[in-house]
This record gives C-alpha cells, structure tokens and sequence, in this order.
C-alpha cells in the first residue's frame, strides 16, 4: 500500500502541470453556445497539437496512451489548474470515440477519430427517447432498411448540444420482432439531414444545452453502421470497458475545491442562529466538515479503484458507487450554500455568486447518465448479487 | 500510489479470517462472554503465536515487522467477528515495546487496555490520580496503557493505587470498566502520543468498517434467501437500494481508512485530515450500517437471538472510542473556524 507516485509520474505530473499551466485558455468560457463550442474546439486543438489530446486514448489511434495512474496524474493536474471541462465535446471524446475504437470499421476510425481527437467536431448523443430513459432498451425509434440506407424515424431526447452538432451516436430499432435488446442498431448520423429537425429544450436552470430531436424519414448510409445491425447494445455498453472512470476525476477535484468555497463562504455570511459568521455554528462547521470527510474519502475511493483496475486490467464494478456517492454529495454541497446564503440565494444578489446556478443544475446530477434509482439497481443486483 | 491489498497483505487478511472463522463464529463469541474471564485465552494464545499482535512490532522486538497498514487488516477483521478482548491496547502496546512485558505482550498472555485521556485529566506525568470511565475490557487487561495530551505511560493493572471496577455496557461482546487511579506509579514510555493517537483512531475506524461491511453482508445474505409476497426480499427495491447505501457508506469508509493508514505510516502531511475523516465516516457507516441490518432482519433482527443487535451495540461502543463523529468534525473545521 503506497499513496505516493513514483518517481516517473511524479515527473510526468511536472510536466502536465507546466503545460496546462502556460496553455490554458485565459478567458471565461462564453455562454452563448456557438462561441462556446469556438472556445472548446480551440482548446482542444491546442492539446491536440502539443499531444495532450485523448490521454486515455491508445497511441495508434493518435492518443496519449497514458497509463491509469498517468490519466490520475493527468486529469487532477487539469482540474488543480482549472482547465475547462470537456463540454461539448464530451461526447465525441469519452464516448463515441472509445465506442469507435471498440467496435467502428477501419474506415470509421480512420475518418472520425482524428476529427474527434483535434477538435474538429462535435458528436451528441441520440439515446434516451421520451419512452425510454431508465429503461433505455425500450427505444422505439424505427430504422428501415432501404437498399444501402436505413430509413429512421422517431424521436430522442436529452441530447446535450445537438444544436452545435456535427454528428450523433444514434441508437434505432432495426428489428421490432426480436427481445428489446437484440433488434437495437448504433449508427453513426450526420446532424441536419433532411427529415431531421432539432428543438431546443429549457431546463429548469434556464438554459437550453439539450435538445430533443424529431427524425422524419432521415436517410443514413448503411455503412454508417458500427459493429453489426442488431448488435446496437453490446456496440453501446462495450464504451463502459474502455472507459475505467478517469475521466471523472477533474470533477471530484472541482467538487473538493467546491467544499473549500463553501468554507470560505461560512466565513463571510452570517450563521442560522445570529452568529457573525456561519461557521461559527457548531451544525454549520460539522456539516462543512463531513463534505471534507466525504471529499477525502471519494478520492481515496478513486485511488483505491484504479489500483484496482491497474492491477487486474479489469475495471472495478466500484465505480457505481463512486458515481452514486459522488452525485449526491454535490447536491448536499450545493444545498448547504443555499441554505447559507438565505435571502441572496433566492434573489441571485450579494454573495451568491454561482452557487445558485450550481444548485440548479446540479440536481441533474441524480438523474443524467442514470439516475440514482438506477445506480441503486445496479449496485444491488450487479455488486451485491440481489435478485433482480 | 496503490491502495490495493499486496498478494502478502492478502495472505495476511486471508489468515486472520480463516482462523477467527474457526475459533470465533458468534456462537463462541456469547459463550465466551457469558462466562469469566470474558476473553477466550486460547484464541488470544493463537493471536500471539500467530504474531497477530506484533503486526505492527519491529522484527527486533519479536514483532512481525508491518506497520499500521498491516494492523489495521487485523481490526477489519476484528470488526467482522466481534471477537472479545483488549485488542487495541495489546496492540499499541506490543508497537511500542512494553517495560519487562514486551515477550508477553506479543504472545498474547500480558493484555493492555488503553485509556484515551487527550485532555491529561488523569494528570500529564507518571504519577495517575483520578478516574477514566469506560474503558473497554480494562478488567480483562493485565496492563494498562494511558495515551495522554503528550505522555504515554505504562501500568500494571494491579499496581497500588489501581482500582479496576466493572461497569455496565450497552455491547454484550465488549466490557467496560471505571478504572480510578490513586497516585499509582506509572513507566513514561518513549513515544510519540499524538501519532500514537492517530495510529489507535485508524485502528477503531478499521473496526467500524469491519462492523459496517459484515452488517451489509448479513443484510445481503437475507435478502436473497428470506422470502415474502413469493419472492426474496433482496428484489424489493425498498431493501435493495437500502443495501446500495449501506455499501456506498462502507466502501467510502474503508477507502478512507485505508488511505489514512499508510498516511499516518509515511509521516503524510495530511494524515491527520484522513485520520479524523475515516473515523468520523466509518462510525457513521457502522452505527447506519448495523441500524439498517436491523430493519432489514424485520421482527428477527429485533431478536436477541440474531446478531444484528451485537453488531449496532459494537458500533455505538466504537463511536465512543477515540472521539466520537463531532470531536472529529471539529477538527477538521478547525482551520476554517480560526479567525
């Protein structure tokens, strides 16, 4: 048992450092979507040229190719400096990407990898439909085969920047007769093509970074298909092998710099029993604490599971639990502030600063990317072996 | 960075299991602490011949030569099986190498209880004067370990001036005692009090998962097997996210505990941060852990009979020990609160 790096990713962590550190974008990120995805794509293509880019990714795909510990090293250096979150292009990086990698044909890899890896393109995902969120293997999205093309018709929802989208990792219903999870297909789908038609959705926090979206009658070339027709779900969850949770790891670092924030905050607003400063109130200094508590022991978590993984090659099924944790502690860190903040959180004023803005779209937190019920199920039956 | 158990580390965990599986189930457990001396004398010679007890001792004490990390794979275990005895202070005892009783410490026939006194009520010297209430299996311990402010000082449980006195506990398989000392002539020992606390602390927190972990598994294990409405429990979502908790609590507990444990052996500086975050979780996850096993045991679990109720009532006596979950959350609030 060891918690130091060794000497070679103390020196490569050197070196990550003084590279974020003279390379990072300057500016705030815009909030206007289109500048947004200009800033992303811009940062991007800077790592991309000093080869930073895809650091999990496999050398012969252009990748860093970095091991475990150096994506760790990596990924808390990046947060530590903070570097800008993946954002848009999320979903072409840590997700259709590694599914290409996985299961896309030569001609595949060979056209989209390099566009995904410099910072050409954008990718949303077309998964969840307005019938099938937990229960994804529900998708009722309809493809029909006609001659080199599928013909798709249906609707998804909840597809992040699909507005500023080059390109969608599209699951559809190819075969209606067959279990639900056998007649689903993933197909690479070109954004904008006739038939298609994007609406942007406002969430509760006021922006519109999701959009559904309606396919009337699109037309994808067959050869847009990876792996095989019919064979969509093993294509959709082989990207959870490649993925071993590194890539969450600047979030749990901003989370730990959240709770510092707080602290900070405890020490400049007033406590809930008059005091002069919150964290001055014995319920206050606790609840801080136990975040700091939980902080620590998510990262030890973290560590513990990629030692894991590094030793056995396999990634470790306590990744569920990181996740569950992980999500639920941001919204009990965020609620903490509103509470705080008393009256400057509800008006938006004073030092309320983005804690507001935080709460809210933090409670996405529970339900994105399967929501806690769903974590539960997983740990339940998959972890601890209870019947389904 | 590994925070993996070492092929050698599992052999040791795999030992310490197999033989308190064999010599400890709960069943010996009641009996043992039904009857006197409350301790089974032969699991502890075991312990000793095993160099259970030296794990953390150097190899030119008669020690096995590991440090705390090793040491807290025995209080894991400890923690899982609920076996009775002064664990903790033979242990810290057998680290620092006991006046005259070093040999015996280590063999498991000198036991040590150890008094937790941060503030120095019982005074800062080798002389003791006055009294420490509930002290874990001070009548079971042939020595006593007093873990002061600063000092760390030896004493005979016999000694003049010792009065060693039974005291209630709300936990079957662990006794208490009031211990009053009247002027009694304690041996000041050369050693760090502070990180000595810190080490003691990582040991209870690894006990608390232990307790936290085997509550989750004796949950699980009924869940799949107990049936009603014509189906296992475990596949309500009721009883089964109910487990989820209890294991995300367990896992960030142990995570944690682990983390502090090599801290606190390589001298980190933020081993103290760990230290009071892995207690202040683990005996969170052990007094939930054991309450929801009770729940989850539904009209048995409230039975004397099960053992559900010894694993709440260990939990409750671990979150007393060494600073219950506020003291330590004080702690880490501490810089914050500073002016």
């Amino acid at each position: 048992m060891e918690i130091r790096f060794s000497p070679a990713e103390e020196a490569f962590r050197a070196e990550a450092r003084a590279w974020i550190e003279a390379n990072k974008p300057r500016g705030p990120r815009p909030d206007d979507l289109r500048a947004r995805r200009a800033y992303d794509c811009a940062w991007q293509r800077a790592m991309y040229e000093a080869g930073w880019a895809g650091i999990a990714w496999p050398k012969e795909y252009g990748g860093r190719g970095a091991t475990l510990m150096e994506q760790l090293v990596w990924f808390e250096e990046y947060a530590r400096a903070g570097a800008p979150d993946l954002s848009t292009l999320f979903v072409g990086l840590n997700h259709a990407g590694p599914t290409l990698i996985a299961c896309g044909s030569a001609e595949q890899k060979a056209y989209h990898l390099p566009r995904i890896l410099r910072g050409d393109v954008v990718w949303c995902q077309g998964f969840s439909e307005p019938n099938a969120g937990s229960d994804l293997a529900a998708l009722q999205t309809r493809a029909v085969i006609d001659g080199d093309h599928l013909v798709v018709t249906g609707q998804k929802i909840w597809t992040s920047f699909g507005h500023v989208a080059e390109f969608q990792e599209l699951l559809v219903r190819t075969d209606p007769e067959a279990p639900k999870h056998k007649g689903i297909t993933w197909v690479i789908c070109e954004m904008g093509l006739p038939g298609m038609e994007i609406r942007p959705i406002k969430t509760l926090a006021g922006n519109s970074d999701f959009c559904e979206v309606f396919y009337d009658g699109v037309r994808i070339p067959l050869g847009n298909v990876v792996g095989r027709l019919n064979d969509g779900w093993r294509v959709a969850m082989a990207t959870l092998s490649f993925e071993r949770g590194t890539a969450f790891i600047p979030e749990q670092v901003r989370l730990a710099r959240r709770v510092e924030e707080l602290a900070e905050l405890a020490r400049t607003v007033p406590g809930p029993r008059g005091q002069a400063r919150a964290i001055d109130d014995d319920e206050v200094a606790r609840r801080l604490a136990t975040f700091r508590a939980e902080v620590a022991a998510m990262r030890a978590m973290t560590y513990r599971s990629l030692s894991l993984a590094a030793r056995t090659g396999v990634p470790g099924a306590e990744a569920s639990l990181i996740r569950l944790f992980f999500s639920e502690l941001v919204q009990r860190i965020d609620a903490l502030a509103m509470e705080l903040l008393a009256g400057a959180g509800i008006a938006g004023d004073g030092p309320a600063g983005e804690w507001p803005e935080r709460y809210l779209t933090g409670l996405s937190q529970t339900i994105g990317g399967g929501t806690k019920e769903i974590q539960r199920n997983i740990i339940g039956e998959r972890l601890l072996g209870l019947p389904r | 960075m590994d925070l993996t158990l070492s092929p050698e580390q599992e052999a040791i965990r795999d030992a310490i299991r197999g033989v308190l599986m064999e010599r400890s189930p709960l069943t010996r457990v009641r009996a043992v602490v039904a009857a006197e001396p409350g301790i089974d004398p032969d699991l502890w010679r075991v312990a000793g011949e095993l160099s259970w007890l030296g794990l953390a001792a150097p190899e030119a004490a008669g020690g096995a030569g590991y440090g705390l990390p090793e040491a807290m794979l025995l209080f894991f275990e400890l923690g899982r099986t609920l076996a009775p005895g002064p664990w903790l202070g033979t242990v810290l005892a057998a680290e620092l190498g006991a006046p005259d009783a070093a040999a015996e410490v280590l063999a498991g026939r000198c036991r040590v209880a150890v008094i937790d006194d941060p503030a120095d009520r019982l005074g800062a010297g080798v002389r003791l004067e006055g009294e420490a209430r509930h002290v874990s299996d001070a009548g079971a311990a042939d020595a006593l370990l007093v873990l002061g402010a600063r000092a760390v000082r030896w004493c005979p449980a016999r000694a003049a001036g010792v009065a060693v006195d039974p005291a209630p506990s709300l936990d079957p398989t662990r006794r208490l005692a009031r211990v009053t000392f009247a002027g009694a002539a304690a041996v000041g020992l050369d050693a760090d009090a502070a990180r000595l606390r810190l080490a003691a602390t990582v040991l209870v927190a690894a006990e608390a998962v232990g307790v936290a972990e085997r509550a989750l598994e004796l949950s699980v294990e009924y869940g799949k097997v107990r049936q009603q409405f014509g189906r296992p429990i475990g596949s309500f979502q009721a009883i089964k996210h109910r487990c989820a908790d209890m294991a995300v609590r367990a896992e960030a507990a142990r995570s944690l505990t682990v983390y502090a444990a090599v801290a606190v052996r390589d001298g980190e500086p933020d081993a103290a941060v760990a230290v009071h975050g892995a207690k202040a979780l683990a005996g969170r996850a052990a007094l939930a852990n054991a309450t929801d096993n009770v729940q989850n045991h539904g009209g048995m679990g409230y039975t004397w009979e099960a053992d559900a109720h010894l694993y709440l009532k260990r939990a409750h006596l671990l979150e007393q020990t060494f600073g219950p979950r506020a003291a330590h959350l004080d702690a880490l609030a501490a810089p914050w609160r500073a002016a």
